[in-house]
């Protein structure tokens, strides 16, 4: 049975947009009972969410606390042109968009040290240094395995391209709605699910060796 | 009518999406959802200096505990000072 706190209950649309006025009404106001209540309803969903695409539970943990940090400080900005849950996900989407980007060029730096490093000696030869990620045996039982080839491929995607999927095939939202989150047209959006969907078939299938189907 | 490559299209978009949501559901995920709340009430009370999200000890806002804190502190000086000290019975 749905809880009364669950933003996907059913309720009458009207009755829905009241109370989402009178909860923004109240986190303009700086509320902390309003606002632990406004986390509440949402943690799941944006954990969820930044897990998917950041692959790792402690950036997740972390990108979702600061989330709701960003959503606490802008709530005086938020014009309600959009439900404040579609503008939730926009905060969640721009910030794991920000820290991938992030991690991408620490990553990268720290793969042009270890690439030095190789070069100028056989220490890191000798050290066992890759970068190829280690199977744990409790991963390898299929279905997990099948769960880190996808979510390894998803991770693979351009953030622009995984985001959309992920707002589409995880988190089921519509079209119109993953339009509003990301800023783009509605034509854009299929495209580009469209795309990361071959992409992802490709990334899949290579790392199973066979067709899916 | 739908050309061959249409449909051959249409279904491969169709097992991708299946393997995704078949794959990465997010119902396994969200129970294991840590406590996000009490993370962020730290971190807004860190970066508003206490002004919010008080916890009654590190902040201005918490004086009445203070206050309670030295009175209780006072009472037990006072306490122990008429139990331990030696009174002339002369």
């Amino acid at each position: 049975m749905p809880s009364p706190d669950d933003p996907d209950r059913p309720r009458p649309a009207g009755a829905a947009a009241a109370d989402e006025a009178r909860l923004i009404e109240r986190l303009v106001r700086r509320d902390e009972a309003a606002f632990n209540a406004l986390v509440r309803t949402y943690e799941r969903r944006v954990f969820a969410l930044t897990a998917r695409m950041m692959g790792s539970r402690a950036e997740a943990e972390d990108l979702a606390q600061e989330v709701f940090v960003q959503v606490f400080k802008t709530i005086g900005a938020f014009r309600g042109e959009s439900k404040l849950s579609t503008w939730i996900y926009r905060i969640a989407i721009n910030l794991s968009k920000n820290r991938s980007k992030y991690l991408r060029v620490r990553h990268t730096a720290q793969q042009e040290q270890l690439e030095s490093l190789e070069e100028r000696g056989p220490v890191a030869q000798r050290s066992g240094a890759s970068m190829s990620p280690i199977e744990r045996p409790d991963d390898l039982a299929t279905g997990r395995q099948l769960e880190n080839i996808v979510q390894a491929a998803i991770l693979a995607l351009e953030p622009g391209f995984r985001e959309c999927l992920v707002l589409r095939d995880i988190e089921d939202l519509s079209y119109e709605e993953i339009g509003a989150i990301t800023a783009l047209p509605e034509g854009t959006v299929k495209s580009r699910i469209h795309r990361a969907r071959a992409q992802l078939k490709e990334l899949v299938e290579r790392a199973l060796g066979e067709s899916i189907r | 009518m739908t050309e061959p490559s249409e449909t051959n299209d249409e279904a491969e978009n169709q097992a991708v999406r299946d393997l995704v949501r078949r794959t990465l559901s997010n119902d396994a995920l969200a129970k294991e959802a840590p406590d996000i709340l009490r993370g962020v009430q730290r971190r807004i009370r860190i970066r508003s200096r206490g002004k919010f999200f008080a916890d009654g000890w590190s902040t201005t806002q918490a004086r009445h505990a203070y206050l309670l804190i030295a009175l209780i502190t006072l009472l037990l000086a006072a306490t122990a000072y008429v139990v331990l000290v030696p009174v002339d019975v002369r």
